[in-house]
């Protein structure tokens, strides 16, 4: 029993930054159609920046809000030089940029921070929690985790709900010909969404690596569960990230806990042939038949 | 036979004419408009009528800048607008209702209102809009656009009903009112309306025409009605144009045009 409990929190924590990635994908695909294979690298990428700044200046924070920041940056600025032109071409052409970028960014990574496992630092303890004498089997920077990506998350949702801009996202996420004729400027919106996905990207990626290490490929395993989630979710959906990531972290968890760790990766691609079987679009797609 | 200005109304705004001089757009390798010419008089209803492939569609949607015209010129107020993209001829005061899915159905009736003045923040000042002059002053507060969505909700009744409604749940009528209303919430001098009475109902697709007539004369609205139903067309429009394989045919008073039987036959097919 105890140890059931322990399986769906540390489930829960897991499926939270599976969660924050998949939003960073459902992001990107709702407002251009485009699967961001490059999610993951940039999320490595700018976790190397943040190691470097603690490094430098002794803060935790420092790096923690340089990540975020970076995020941001990486993410509008590879939208606008490198994703724009492929915008009015076939689908792969994206495609294959994002791939390309994600080898890119991993040799850079591995030029300018080298290939060996580094350790990164975690905000708060990493000793486990206890009830009286219960170990929890999770840790106060677990707390912190899966709250940072719930605090995130309920932001965006709220933003996009209640102000004018995430109106505007919206809009031209669901018909960008009639956001574009009533005056929305849709090009923009779309590095906005790319700023944000890189953004929560960077979170993942900063909360995620105290327990993976650092390397050049470390976001690799991430990215693909981060896609399972979007998948299960129905890749349209942000809630459905969230429950996709959550559903996903938890069964991971049981089987990891209870089967052994190296069954997770056949059991996620077990779970999503199961869900696309039951519902093509993922849990949370309007009916509706979408190219993929 | 080319363009004739319309006689504008008493009082309406020469601004608000839309000249098109010898429009070329296409797509890919095909010419679907080839040297179009036309003037919408201000405050008229102009119809343009023609068989499918006539080149209608891509007409509006060269002219509010969906596609790049390859030559020609698009005069509204003395600019020459072509070769702009959608968003600024939103601002140049171009509003485009497109053929059918005009309604983003994912959101509310109230949220796809609001998305019609996404194009007031940045907008080109307009000193003369007609019959609206004291809105354009103020900038963009906060009480001017609630006062705009309860001028729309004031004109579009069902629509104050269903504000908090998904827009999927609308009727063909109510939909077709709310992608005018959110068009209208732009402030154009020009309307630009693609098929308005496709797939309503009879005495629905009369209330829509009744609207149109009223957003032309008593608004001072520019409109260009695109129309398979050459008859309802003709029946409320000042002034008609025929289209057929990217050329303008004929270009005449819309009384004038219902009356020729020949040209009825042979493209209007009535």
């Amino acid at each position: 029993m105890v140890e059931f409990l322990q399986f769906t929190l540390s489930g829960i924590v897991f499926g939270m930054i599976y969660a924050a990635v998949a939003l960073s994908l459902v992001l990107i695909w709702r407002g251009t159609r485009l699967l961001n294979y490059a999610q993951g690298g940039m999320a490595m990428f700018t976790t190397y920046v943040a190691i470097e700044v603690i490094y430098r200046t002794g803060s935790y924070w420092a790096g923690f809000v340089v990540a975020l920041a970076a995020g941001i940056v990486l993410g509008a600025a590879f939208q606008v030089t490198i994703i724009r032109p492929t915008m009015n071409k076939p689908p792969l052409n994206g495609v294959i940029v994002t791939i390309g970028l994600l080898t890119l960014l991993e040799g850079l990574a591995g030029i300018f921070f080298g290939g060996q496992y580094r350790s990164f630092p975690a905000a708060f303890s990493v000793t486990g929690l206890k009830i009286g004498t219960t170990p929890l089997g999770v840790s106060r920077f677990d707390v912190f985790t899966a709250a940072a990506v719930l605090v995130t998350t309920l932001a965006l949702a709220a933003a996009f709900k209640y102000t004018t801009a995430g109106l505007r996202m919206r809009a031209a996420a669901f018909n960008a010909t009639i956001a574009r004729l009533s005056g929305i400027r849709v090009a923009r919106v779309l590095t906005v969404g790319w700023a944000l996905a890189g953004l929560i990207g960077a979170l993942a990626g900063v909360l995620v690596s105290p327990s993976t290490f650092l390397y050049p490929n470390s976001m690799d395993t991430i990215f693909v569960f981060g896609f399972t989630a979007a998948v299960i979710g129905g890749l349209d959906s942000p809630v459905g990230a969230v429950v996709g990531g959550l559903l996903l972290g938890i069964a991971l968890s049981y089987v990891g806990g209870y089967l052994g760790s190296d069954l997770t990766a056949v059991v996620a691609l077990g779970v999503l042939v199961v869900v696309l079987m039951i519902r093509p679009g993922g849990l949370f797609s309007a009916a509706r038949v979408r190219r993929v | 036979m080319s363009s004739a200005a319309e006689a504008a109304p008493a009082g309406a705004d020469e601004s608000s004419t839309l000249m098109i001089e010898g429009l070329v757009a296409g797509y890919g390798g095909v010419i679907a408009l080839d040297g179009v010419s036309i003037s919408a008089g201000a405050a008229a209803i102009t119809a343009v009528l023609g068989a499918n492939g006539a080149g209608k569609t891509t007409l509006l949607r060269a002219v509010s800048g969906m596609i790049r015209p390859r030559r020609g010129r698009i005069l509204l107020g003395g600019a020459d607008l072509a070769g702009r993209n959608p968003e600024q001829m939103v601002r140049a005061g171009i509003a485009h209702v497109p053929e059918g899915q005009g309604v983003i159905a994912e959101l509310t009736v109230e949220e796809n209102l609001r998305v019609g003045m996404m194009s007031w923040r940045g907008a080109l000042r307009r000193p003369s809009v007609p019959a609206r002059a004291g809105h354009a002053r103020a900038a963009n507060s906060r009480a001017e656009r609630a006062a705009a969505l309860d001028e729309a909700y004031e004109r579009f009744k069902p629509l104050a009903d269903r504000r908090r409604k998904l827009a999927a749940t609308l009727s063909g009528g109510e939909r077709q009112m709310l992608v005018i209303a959110r068009a209208l919430l732009a402030r154009p001098r020009v309307l630009l309306l693609d098929e308005p009475s496709l797939g309503l109902a009879p005495r629905v697709m009369t209330q829509v025409m009744d609207l149109v007539v009223r957003l032309s004369r008593d608004n001072g609205l520019t409109i260009v009605l695109v129309e398979q139903n050459a008859r309802v067309a003709l029946a409320i429009a000042d002034h008609g144009v025929v289209l057929n394989l990217g050329r303008v045919v004929a270009s005449a008073d819309a009384r004038t045009l219902a009356t020729d039987v020949a040209l009825r036959h042979h493209y209007l097919g009535f």
